[in-house]
């Protein structure tokens, strides 16, 4: 079945059953997508014209992504079905299954899911495949178009060869996105309608604000508005995600932004926040100057700028981007040496007539990197990601975990076939300065939500790393679980921060689990989650291990990194930061447990006042952290440390590209080998213990000094103290950006600034001086002539008419008179001037 | 008859007509007015006649003089009752009291 | 006999017009207005326009002569029979309108009509001596023929011609004036109704 001609059948289904599939699918995310667009139409619109203090706006708000959620779920489950969750053998044995008894199937396919003892046997059988595994992959090379659905929906314009339109393209990632995108901006919607309440006012006092006289800012409250900002970042996340085509990605990836800039800057009246929308908006279009020109060198090489082939029932009619980069096994067809290395493209003919020198392809993929780096925040554009945190808590934990920073990686992941191993270590890099200086910084970091910002830079980083270093589902399959313990500790450091009255400094704080025991709870979650501290060797038949859903996407990680240091020693590093950083990360984030929630009350003002949320902002608290210890449901490690993929991962690896299975031996230029899976497999348990210690050790330590107080921090930091202030002043980034680009600015600025206002003025001024001299004179020949003349006129008019009013006597008798003396005179005259006949 | 010839009849007409105007110069009760443009329509009247019998008017001059004596009476009737109203108002009939359009 | 008549005609009623300017008692002037009026109507047989006469009669003479005479006896009460007029008037007057007789009486004599009328005839109507409809023999029967012409045919203009398109009638105008005395009727109605707010007051 899996050998068969790819686009009339494919490994999972029929013809049939794909379109249908593919339709359903197509609706169903469409409407989730669509359904945010609505709710903000209506609210930015009816919440102008409504009243200030109804909460209609945020149930809309609710209700539309819910739906959405829905409809995601629904197309989850779709999807499920007809790929079997990613099992292309289950779904022969399924097929045959079908043939021999309909009735049977249905109960075999979930039989096979559920029961724990089937697992165990189809692992064996994996296993016993272990060794000879090269057979094994060419036979079962994956194939992520067979499970992917694209097409058109609109076609907005073309303009000579550019075609403009509005393309989908859904696989295994997409969907799962959705799903992921949907709950949680759920969650966070829910918890905005506790989070944002006090704006439910026609006046609201801004305490941020200080006016002078020592007052503060008054105005009217935007309930409304943040939910329709909100529906609004929803739907642009989602048409991210569902976009088909380079083109729209960038449409919708500005949105994004644009959303973003609007919640940053939601205070607007605060300097810090307009200031902070500002820097997030602006350090992203340095990257996406650089999404651009990868998307200019993208149509011009290739022609279009699709994804995938819409007609995939079809042979390759109009192929995608990955189909004529990659062929059926995901290779790229390199030929020629040096700088005349050229890759051919295979199109709709199945000829290589099209071809893009390698270089060209390299910075095109450095380019859409590019992008990637702005918006998820990598070194060296990372700065805005810390000042966002001046928007309103949920609008930070929709942008730290489901959309704004998720788009660059979702992107890097969705682009994968294009880069080519060259960027993917620039990737990996990247990924790895990025995760260990958000690292070290959350480390001295006070500000609650500053320390989880930081946190959220250094995770990207691992994902961006994992992207690198050849670990495609490893990076996605972090960026998902991540979503959902981000979002879980932003919303807990909301609820903190909304019970104790908008303080966020940590040295403040201290002891509120007795206050606030569901967020210190719920956070505690995250917290073991984003550390990835885990029970492992110990199975339970039906849980599996005693582990959250971070463990098992920073073990794989780890794990890629570990085997890619194995094919290439000479980037050690990309191994050994993320391992010391897996063990700093759990410092930090029990650093932040600890202070906030555990020991004594620094601050009895704060801890007095402090109180726990409503349950409309605990509710979503609990809904994450189910989901962030559950989110790898499936998921193993078995008693010899192998890893069992558990449904998320499976979901994930039916989109994995084609070249990704197998890894890569001296590939491109720098000869540059990736892993395969099957390398990742055996390094897994040493990487994974490794981590796991590292991860302890970060524990241990920040409890030594935060609880048991056996270690001084402060001690430390006048010790350290110019490593301590390095770090504060955020690895100086601020201040080098201030010395390379702004003030440099300035000074080149002063120059047309000077220009400006000697020249420039000097010259309209002078303009401006005869334009003024000139209407002078018009004025004074308008007043002395033409005025006197139009008057001159009026006079004499006015002067006749009175004079004649003398004759108008009123009379009949002259007026009679009057025509008889006339008509004689007439005569006469007539008599006297007219020749005679 | 020869002698009698056009300029005979308007003769007579355009004493008509002076006295006509003569009437309405002259006469100061509103009435004699009137009369005075009876006598000017009449003069015109009689020049009309004279033009369709020795003149090439034909049947149309004695229609024109149809109309001007209709409208001769019309105007009679009208006038008649402004002059009355006038009465009404004034409790005169002397035309020079009516000077209201006085500029 | 014509040429007496015509002086008998054409005197009367050039006395009664001057007679109607010099007299200054409104009665007298009704009365010889009447005469004038009537003696017109004679000089209207006399040039064969034997409706137009009839009608100058009916309605000047026996119309609208009645309904000066109702006006002047509504508002002739004691002073207003008599209204002198200022000397210095009559003298200028008198002056103006020899003025303007003379004027009217020289154009009279001064212009050659018969010459004239040719002229108009050859620019007019190429046969001129032709004239069929208004000649001798019909003298004294025009009713028919205005009548017709009201109506919109020419009889006097079309008949016995071999034209393809008639001369135009009055239809209209016959129709216009018609409505247009019946405003005049209903106007001089409204204006002379009697205002009984005026009467009380004066009553009272």
């Amino acid at each position: 079945m899996a050998e068969t001609d790819r686009p009339t059948t494919n490994q999972f289904m029929s013809v049939e059953q794909y379109l249908e599939t593919a339709e359903s699918l197509k609706w169903l995310l469409t409407v989730a997508w669509l359904l945010p667009l609505l709710g903000f139409a209506v609210e930015i619109f009816g919440g102008y014209w409504g009243d200030r203090h109804n909460k209609v706006a945020s149930y809309l708000a609710v209700g539309c992504i819910g739906t959405g959620f829905v409809c995601s779920l629904i197309a989850l489950f779709t999807w499920g079905g007809a790929t079997h969750w990613g099992h292309p053998e289950e779904a022969v044995a399924a097929a045959e299954h079908d043939h021999a008894h309909d009735e049977g199937h249905a109960h075999d396919d979930a039989h096979a899911h559920n029961d724990g003892h089937e697992h165990d046997e189809e692992h064996a059988h994996a296993e016993e495949h272990g060794p000879e595994h090269d057979d094994e992959h060419a036979h079962h090379v994956n194939d992520p178009y067979s499970a992917a659905f694209s097409g058109s929906y609109y076609m907005l314009g073309q303009f000579g060869d550019l075609t403009v339109s509005l393309d989908y393209y859904i696989d295994g990632l997409t969907i799962v996105m959705f799903c992921m995108v949907t709950l949680i901006a759920t969650c966070i919607h829910v918890f905005a309608i506790g989070y944002m309440s006090d704006e439910l006012t026609d006046d609201y006092e801004d305490h941020f604000v200080h006016l002078p006289g020592g007052k503060h800012f008054h105005r009217p409250g935007r309930f409304y508005r943040f939910f329709a900002y909100l529906s609004l970042f929803s739907f642009s996340m989602l048409g991210l995600v569902i976009a088909g085509n380079i083109f729209m990605v960038f449409v919708f990836w500005e949105l994004v932004g644009v959303c973003s800039y609007l919640l940053i800057g939601f205070y607007v009246e605060r300097k810090s926040a307009s200031t902070a929308a500002n820097k997030a908006f602006i350090m992203n279009r340095v990257g996406d100057f650089g999404f651009l020109i990868g998307l200019m060198i993208l149509f011009t090489s290739f022609g279009t700028f699709r994804f995938a082939n819409p007609h995939p029932t079809e042979r390759a009619v109009e192929p995608g981007l990955f189909q004529m980069l990659r062929g059926e096994h995901g290779d790229l067809h390199i030929h020629g040496e040096g700088r005349e290395a050229e890759v051919f493209l295979t199109t709709a003919t199945g000829d290589h007539d099209k071809s893009i020198p390698y270089w060209l392809l390299v910075t095109a993929g450095l380019g859409i990197f590019a992008g990637c780096i702005g918006k998820s925040a990598q070194f060296p554009l990372q700065t805005w990601l810390p000042d966002a945190m001046e928007g309103p808590t949920p609008v930070s934990a929709l942008v730290h975990s489901a959309t704004m920073v998720a788009a660059g990686v979702y992107l890097a992941g969705r682009f994968y076939p294009m880069f080519t191993p060259e960027v993917l270590l620039v990737i990996a890099y990247v990924g790895c300065i990025t995760l260990f200086i958000g690292a070290t910084i959350a480390i001295v970091a006070t500000d609650i939500k500053r320390v989880l910002a930081y946190s959220t830079i250094s995770q990207l980083g691992y994902m961006m790393l994992a992207l690198g270093v050849g670990g495609w589902v490893a990076g996605l399959f972090h960026l998902i679980t991540h979503a959902f313990f981000k979002s879980l500790m932003f919303l807990c450091s909301g609820s903190v921060i909304h019970g104790c009255h908008h303080e966020q400094e940590m040295t403040r704080m201290g002891g509120l689990r007795k206050k606030m025991p569901i967020t210190a709870y719920t956070m505690l979650v995250g917290v073991i989650a984003i550390s990835g501290l885990a029970i492992p060797y110990l199975t339970f038949p039906f849980i599996g291990n005693i582990a959250f859903s971070g463990f098992y996407s920073k073990d794989e990680i780890v794990a890629t990194a570990l085997t890619h240091m194995s094919l290439n020693p000479v980037h050690f590093l990309l191994f050994l930061v993320p391992l010391v950083t897996a063990g700093i990360t759990a410092f930090y984030m029990f650093r932040l447990w600890f202070m906030t929630f555990a020991g004594e009350p620094k601050d009895e003002h704060v801890y007095d006042h402090a109180h726990e949320s409503p349950w409309v902002m605990t509710a979503p608290l609990l809904v994450l952290s189910f989901f962030a210890i559950t989110v790898t449901w499936g998921m193993q490690i078995d008693e010899e440390g192998h890893l069992k993929p558990g449904y998320l991962v499976n979901a994930l690896l039916t989109a994995e590209p084609a070249h990704v299975g197998e890894g890569l031996t001296e590939a491109g230029i720098l000869g540059l080998s990736l892993p395969g899976h099957h390398a990742v497999h055996e390094y897994h348990a040493t990487a994974g213990t490794a981590a796991l210690i590292a991860a302890f050790a970060g524990l241990l330590i920040s409890y030594l000094i935060y609880v048991n107080r056996a270690i001084d921090p402060a001690g430390i930091a006048r010790q350290l103290s110019g490593t301590y202030n390095f770090l504060v002043e955020k690895w100086q980034f601020d201040n080098l950006y201030d010395a390379m680009f702004v003030r440099p600015v300035h000074i080149v600025a002063r120059w047309p600034q000077a220009f400006d206002r000697n020249y420039l003025d000097g010259f309209l001024h002078a303009l401006c001086r005869c334009a003024v001299w000139v209407s002078k004179w018009d004025r004074a020949f308008d007043e002395r002539v033409v005025d006197r003349l139009v008057n001159l006129v009026g006079d004499v008019t006015f002067a006749v008419g009175r004079s004649l009013t003398v004759i108008q006597t009123g009379r009949l008798r002259q007026y009679v008179m009057f025509i008889a003396v006339g008509v004689v005179a007439l005569f006469a005259l007539m008599f006297v001037f007219m020749p005679t006949l | 008859m020869n002698e009698i010839a056009l300029e005979g009849y308007l003769g007579i007409g355009a004493l008509l007509f002076v006295c006509g105007v003569l009437c309405m110069a002259t006469k100061r009760n509103g009435i004699g007015v009137l009369m005075g443009v009876e006598l000017v329509l009449n003069g015109a009247n009689v020049n009309f006649v004279a033009f369709s019998k020795f003149g090439t008017l034909g049947l149309d001059g004695q229609i024109a003089s149809m109309f001007v004596i209709v409208l001769a009476a019309a105007e009679a009737a009208v006038a008649l009752a402004i002059a009355l109203n006038f009465y009404n108002n004034h409790l005169t009939i002397d035309v020079d009291r009516a000077n209201e359009l006085k500029g | 006999m014509e040429t007496l008549l015509f002086v008998l005609f054409g005197g009367t009623a050039a006395v009664g017009a001057l007679a109607v300017v010099l007299s200054q008692n409104v009665v007298r002037m009704a009365f010889y207005l009447v005469i004038s009026l009537g003696s017109t109507a004679g000089l209207f047989f006399m040039l064969g326009a034997d409706f137009v006469g009839a009608t100058q009669l009916l309605i000047y003479v026996g119309g609208t002569v009645v309904l000066l005479i109702f006006g002047v006896m509504l508002t002739a009460s004691g002073p207003f029979i008599t209204i002198k007029t200022a000397p210095s008037q009559v003298i200028i007057a008198s002056v103006v309108g020899l003025a303007f007789f003379g004027v009217l009486f020289l154009t009279v004599l001064q212009v050659d009509w018969n010459a004239n009328s040719a002229r108009l005839e050859s620019e007019y109507s190429a046969s001129s001596l032709e004239r069929i409809g208004y000649n001798e023999a019909n003298v004294g029967n025009t009713a028919r023929s205005l009548g017709a012409a009201f109506l919109g045919a020419r009889f006097d203009e079309d008949l016995g011609r071999d034209r393809k398109e008639l001369s135009s009638g009055y239809l209209l105008p016959f129709e216009i004036i018609s409505v247009h005395l019946l405003v005049v009727l209903v106007g001089a109605a409204y204006l002379a109704r009697a205002k009984r707010r005026v009467t009380r007051i004066e009553e009272e």
